[in-house]
């Protein structure tokens, strides 16, 4: 697990195609994408961003940024 | 670069119909030679090329067998900018010295369908619904609006701009005027970017006929530069996974200090311009990244109509992309039609007032290529 701050985002309002996008099995719901930069990495990444609501991504927010077996994800860090 | 001239130039309709491509590329290339007053028999070499429409050499078929060499350009965004550099080469090398450049396409409708495994990325670049071109067009101006201070009033103003002059041009693709209100109203497609801010693939063809200054030709424009670059490490392009953190390094940026250098002009000599304008953001950020303003600028130059065919720096006169969609081996040689045109005094409606003598186009595409030309009167 490693934190950063959220360098860009935005957030995907309609449905990519499917395929390659496999839609969730509960439908499509808008989601935020964002390049987080990694404390002390020297690097920004790509992620998914796991918020709880989309009205509140900001650049410069913290995130902390889990690799996973594809795109990496970024939610929240609690303070 | 002196003794390259452009005496022909043609762009066909960009609106959706029932045409090839190929066929857009044949009625581009053959009005092209009637506006140089020659035939394609004249021709010695010519370069061309579409991204998603064929191959540019199979054209000879339709334009006569003439036996010249006609080289595929493939290059993205820059196939327009690759085919005119091969051809000004052809020229100042002596191995013809009249040369014809021709950019085509014909795009399905709807979004660019890009594969991750095209891109060198893990299939979940796809599954979880990153290989979408929009995504990157949104986080790039979501990035440079905080940086400096623009709002998307003013990217609503480059779409109503676009789609204003788009109704001035009779060869372009949108040609209904659309207000600023009704582009920020049109719905989000990508934070902060909306539906009606962006260009759509396209269809349609422009060509030019290059010639030595020792040919005798009609209502030439000199082309002082034609440049093509890639990027260098430190950009920020489509389908990243990772971006080096500090400033970024831009292609866009470096193809037009170069045009510029070989030109020996600057920006402030320029009268009309055309830049690469996927979408509003592209344009404003593209202003800066070619040298005519300071970042953050934008959002007063716009404001005042600086860029508007009445304005001191008139961009897109013929609606750019947004106005024309976007076929891509077409867009780049589009932009040097619509220069050749206005510094021939030949728009029309939308005609830059002045007798503008210097003109820049810029086009910028995946995966961070730029081509840049600077043409006079």
């Amino acid at each position: 697990m490693t934190e950063g701050t959220l360098w860009t985002w935005t957030v995907q309002r309609f449905a990519p195609k499917s395929p390659p996008y496999v839609l969730p099995e509960d439908g499509f719901r808008p989601f935020a994408v964002g390049y987080v930069e990694l404390d002390g990495e020297g690097v920004r990444v790509a992620a998914v961003l796991d918020v709880p609501d989309l009205d509140d991504v900001r650049i410069g927010m913290r995130l902390s940024v889990k690799a996973s077996g594809g795109v990496p994800r970024a939610r929240p860090v609690s303070s | 670069m002196t003794g390259v001239l452009i005496c022909g130039a043609a762009r066909t309709s960009f609106a959706r119909s029932e045409r090839t491509g190929r066929e857009h590329a044949v009625a581009a290339i053959n009005a092209a030679l009637a506006d140089a007053g020659m035939e394609w028999s004249r021709v010695g070499a010519a370069f061309g090329g579409s991204d998603a429409a064929g191959l540019a050499d199979t054209l000879v078929a339709d334009l006569g067998l003439t036996g010249l060499p006609f080289v595929n350009v493939k290059n993205g965004c820059a196939t327009g900018g690759s085919a005119l550099v091969s051809a000004v080469n052809a020229i100042r090398s002596g191995m013809a010295d009249v040369v014809v450049a021709v950019g085509f396409d014909k795009h399905p409708r709807g979004a660019f369908d890009p594969r991750p495994e095209d891109w060198g990325l893990d299939d979940a670049y796809g599954r979880d619904g990153l290989m979408v071109t929009t995504q990157f067009f949104g986080m790039k101006i979501q990035r440079y609006l905080h940086d400096h201070g623009i709002t998307p009033r003013t990217l609503a103003l480059v779409a109503e701009k676009a789609y204003r002059n788009g109704s001035l041009t009779p060869e372009a693709w949108r040609r209904k005027e659309v207000s600023a209100d009704e582009v920020l109203a049109s719905g989000l497609v990508n934070d902060p970017l909306t539906r009606f801010m962006f260009c759509s693939p396209g269809e349609g063809a422009a060509a030019v006929v290059l010639c030595s200054s020792s040919v005798t030709t009609r209502d030439p424009v000199t082309l002082r530069s034609a440049v093509v670059r890639t990027r260098r490490a430190g950009s920020f392009e489509v389908f990243s996974p990772l971006v080096d953190a500090g400033p970024l390094t831009s292609v866009s940026r470096d193809a037009a200090a170069a045009a510029f250098e070989q030109a020996s002009l600057g920006p402030s000599d320029v009268d009309v311009v055309q830049l690469q304008d996927t979408e509003s953001g592209a344009e404003v950020m593209h202003l800066a990244e070619c040298g005519f303003c300071d970042d953050g600028e934008q959002e007063k130059l716009i404001a005042a109509g600086a860029t508007e065919i009445g304005g001191t720096l008139p961009v897109n006169t013929d609606g750019g992309c947004i106005a024309n969609g976007e076929p891509i081996g077409a867009s780049g040689l589009r932009q040097v039609y619509e220069i050749v045109q206005q510094l021939r005094g030949r728009a029309g409606a939308r005609q830059v007032p002045g007798h503008p003598q210097i003109g820049f186009t810029h086009v910028y595409g995946a995966p961070g290529v730029s081509a840049c030309t600077v043409l006079s009167r």
